[in-house]
């Protein structure tokens, strides 16, 4: 007896999009979700839920989506050197509910670039990185993101961007109304010879799919959308629920894939039901036929080195994006408290330029890609307030608000190249609260990356003086240098800030350097398929989302038949 | 009963929560702590508030799960003691850090928790009202 043909372990936007494709095939599938729902009513119609408000203390401040790092703690160093960790805390946490990081992200789903999926062919190798060309191509996985973009609603405008991959359609609606301040900001990177644009977003500018057109309410980034107008995932859960071949089952933590006898085949998983508390039971669920693992490119490898399934690549070629903030500081307000936390973006530090090239050879590197640029504005004033530090300066230093109401920041999402030093594995001694060994973080950035953003650095804050700031300079996650002072005054903290995680199961054509075939399935257990960016050969500089979902929508596609 | 400072306490504990945020006392931060220490004093506990009346009908509180409860009694069992100490004067600069964070999250939160009197501190440092506010229920 089995309970479903597919069990599909974590409901974030790799895992939703495995139970709409399978769910479509006629394929039951039962999501099992460690985290708990405050996305969409369970029962039929399957309303989206009001549990999301424009609220930084819920939101930010008290874990409301969780993980609660006093239940999840994870640990974090740059090398071996640093001996067991540096920290324990949060590292890297997306959240943990119904829908995963889908649910808080502020959905900016740009498409990867053709060059992207065979960097090696393209630019060659480097010293020190184990940079590989994708088994799979951009033309392999176009259908597939053009269905993504269709199921979560991504809004765009087809040929604004000239460095662009070839698209099969447009996109499924307009994008929605600019931040001020980016026209202002995207403007001055054109007079800089760059070519920003209309960031491609999963957030309704009209309404589709049944969902609200968004309304600009600042609260984008790190918050549930408390319309729903982020499509990303619930657009995709709320289809394979109407199926009525899906179930979805929250604050069920897998522990354990069970195998048949043979060890070749998964037929289930074993959790712990954590509605109980103390002492959550031990349950099982079977499935006939696969087991998709969606559980983020965290999370992913932790279950498998837990029970030693995937071979030595497991968790190993962790990739970030090496973020470089460029902050302005303009002497007005610059609006951030409304709009998408993003509206533009630019890429022409992923091209390979003439400036680019020498700035390789003056490092000795073959070739140096940045990342996309993201232009934004910030909306978190308790974030803010606690940035200042105590004292009497306190309410001069808000009403000034350096940085909040008058910061304009270029993030660029650098690409961070592959190490096998990069890595999660568990960590000795923390556990978490039900007695497994916490994730560890082990990462330092290539030469690369540093070169990367040293030289993205002077080049943004021209263009942020241009645009009309008093006041430019940059920073990185993580921090570089002396840990002691940044662990006090870095808001962000040491640890790598990005919440795009990627390449600790990569998927590859040699079992032994590989964790998964280019169907995404585990090399040691056929039947199991990883959907998510735990499978990405190489970061790029673009986010992870819609290329993760896109790689999700053609893996249960291959396995559906 | 639900959990309120003594006097005494009151007057240590405003006087740390104002050196650290001046103002925020003005703004209702010991409130916000009192309720803060005494979200377990409802049910269900006020850890999260809901989204408000533009939500239509619907309880003024998110009820957390089993093991969110299990955390949340944690923290706030650590928190009471590092009030207590506030309150003797025996603190340490861990403990004013938990102050100082709790007056940035009552003065400049939403109202919804305690602090932010009516909005005045957004009001000081020009932050406008959200759009989608969770709500504002009374204590
Ligand atoms: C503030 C913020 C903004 C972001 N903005 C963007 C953006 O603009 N564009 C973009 O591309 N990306 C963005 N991201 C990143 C994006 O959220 C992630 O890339 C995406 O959520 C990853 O999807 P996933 O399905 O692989 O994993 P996740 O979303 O992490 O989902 C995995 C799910 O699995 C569950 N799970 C884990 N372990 C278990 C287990 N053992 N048992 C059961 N369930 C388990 C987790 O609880 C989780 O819900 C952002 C992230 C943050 C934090
Ligand atoms: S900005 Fe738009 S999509 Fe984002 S949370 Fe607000 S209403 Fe939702």
């Amino acid at each position: 007896m089995t309970d479903c043909d597919a069990i599909i372990i974590g409901s974030g936007p790799g895992g939703a999009t495995a139970a709409e494709v399978l769910t479509a095939a006629g394929w039951s599938v039962i999501v099992v979700e460690k985290g708990r729902n405050h996305l969409i009513d369970l029962q039929a119609p399957f309303e989206p839920l009001r549990h999301f408000a424009n609220d930084e203390i819920a939101a930010v401040r008290r874990h409301l989506l969780g993980p609660d790092p006093l239940l999840e703690p994870r640990s974090y160093r740059r090398s071996e050197a640093d001996g067991d960790r540096l920290m324990v805390g949060e590292v890297n946490n997306l959240p943990s509910t119904v829908g995963g990081g889908g649910v808080h992200a502020d959905a900016k789903l740009p498409r990867f670039r053709e060059e992207d999926f065979a960097l090696l062919s393209a630019r060659g190798p480097i010293d020190g990185a184990r940079i590989e060309d994708w088994p799979i191509g951009y033309d392999d996985l176009e259908p597939h993101y053009a269905a993504a973009e269709a199921s979560f609603g991504v809004a765009g405008e087809a040929g604004a961007n000239p460095f662009a991959a070839w698209r099969s359609g447009p996109y499924p609606m307009r994008p929605g109304d600019d931040m001020p301040t980016a026209l202002v900001s995207a403007a001055a990177a054109q007079r800089a010879g760059l070519h920003p644009y209309r960031a491609p977003t999963g957030v309704n500018s009209v309404a589709y799919d049944d969902r609200p057109a968004c309304v600009d309410c600042g609260y984008c980034s790190g918050y549930g959308c408390a319309i729903h107008a982020k499509g990303d995932p619930i657009a995709a859960l709320a289809r394979a629920l109407r199926t009525g071949r899906c179930r979805i089952v929250p604050e069920a933590y897998v522990t354990e894939l069970v195998l048949d006898p043979a060890g070749r085949r998964a037929t289930g998983v074993r959790y712990l039901d954590l509605t109980v508390c103390p002492d959550p039971p031990v349950r099982e669920l079977r499935a006939s036929r696969a087991v998709v693992l969606a559980a983020g490119a965290f999370e992913t490898p932790r279950l498998l080195l837990r029970q030693g399934i995937g071979g030595d690549a497991v968790g190993r070629y962790l990739t970030y994006h090496y973020q470089t903030f460029t902050v302005g500081w303009f002497p007005h307000s610059v609006g951030g408290e409304r709009g998408r936390s993003v509206t533009h973006l630019h890429d022409d530090l992923m091209i390979d330029t003439p400036d680019l090239r020498r700035v390789a050879a003056a490092a000795g590197l073959a070739w140096v890609r940045g990342g996309v640029v993201e232009h934004g504005g910030a909306n978190a004033p308790v974030e803010e307030a606690t940035t200042y530090g105590p004292g009497a300066h306190h309410p001069a230093s808000m009403r000034d608000s350096a940085i909040r109401r008058r910061m304009w920041v270029f993030t660029m999402q650098g690409e961070d190249l592959p190490q096998a030093a990069n890595r999660i594995d568990l960590d000795p001694s923390v556990r978490d609260v039900w007695g497994m060994p916490a994730g560890r973080v082990t990462y330092a950035p290539h030469r690369h990356e540093l070169v990367a953003s040293a030289y993205a650095g002077p080049v943004h804050e021209a263009i942020l003086l241009d645009a009309g700031a008093e006041v430019a300079f940059t920073s990185t996650s993580p921090p570089q240098g002396d840990l002691g002072a940044h662990a006090a005054a870095n808001p962000l903290g040491i640890a790598p800030a990005s919440r795009h995680v990627m390449g600790t199961a990569r998927m590859g054509i040699d079992p032994a350097t590989s964790v998964v075939t280019p169907e995404q399935r585990l090399w040691d257990l056929d039947n199991v398929v990883v959907c998510d960016s735990s499978v990405f050969v190489t970061s790029t500089g673009y986010n992870p989302t819609l290329t993760l979902a896109a790689l999700s929508h053609r893996a249960a596609t291959l396995l559906a038949g | 009963m639900t959990f309120g400072f003594d006097p005494a306490e009151r007057e240590a504990i405003a006087a740390t929560l104002d050196a650290a945020v001046p103002g925020s006392v003005e703004w209702g931060a010991v409130e916000y702590v009192e309720r803060l220490l005494g979200a377990f004093d409802h049910e269900p506990p006020r850890i999260w508030a809901a989204p408000g009346t533009w939500a239509g009908d619907g309880p003024a509180w998110l009820d957390p799960g089993p093991w969110e409860r299990h955390a949340w009694r944690l923290r706030i069992d650590a928190w009471r003691s590092v009030y207590a100490r506030i309150a003797r004067g025996a603190d340490d600069d861990a403990d004013r850090r938990v102050a100082f964070e709790h007056a940035c999250e009552s003065s400049y939160g939403d109202p919804a928790y305690g602090g932010n009197r009516e909005g005045a501190a957004w009001v000081a440092v020009g932050f406008p009202e959200p759009l989608f506010p969770p709500a504002r229920s009374d204590p």
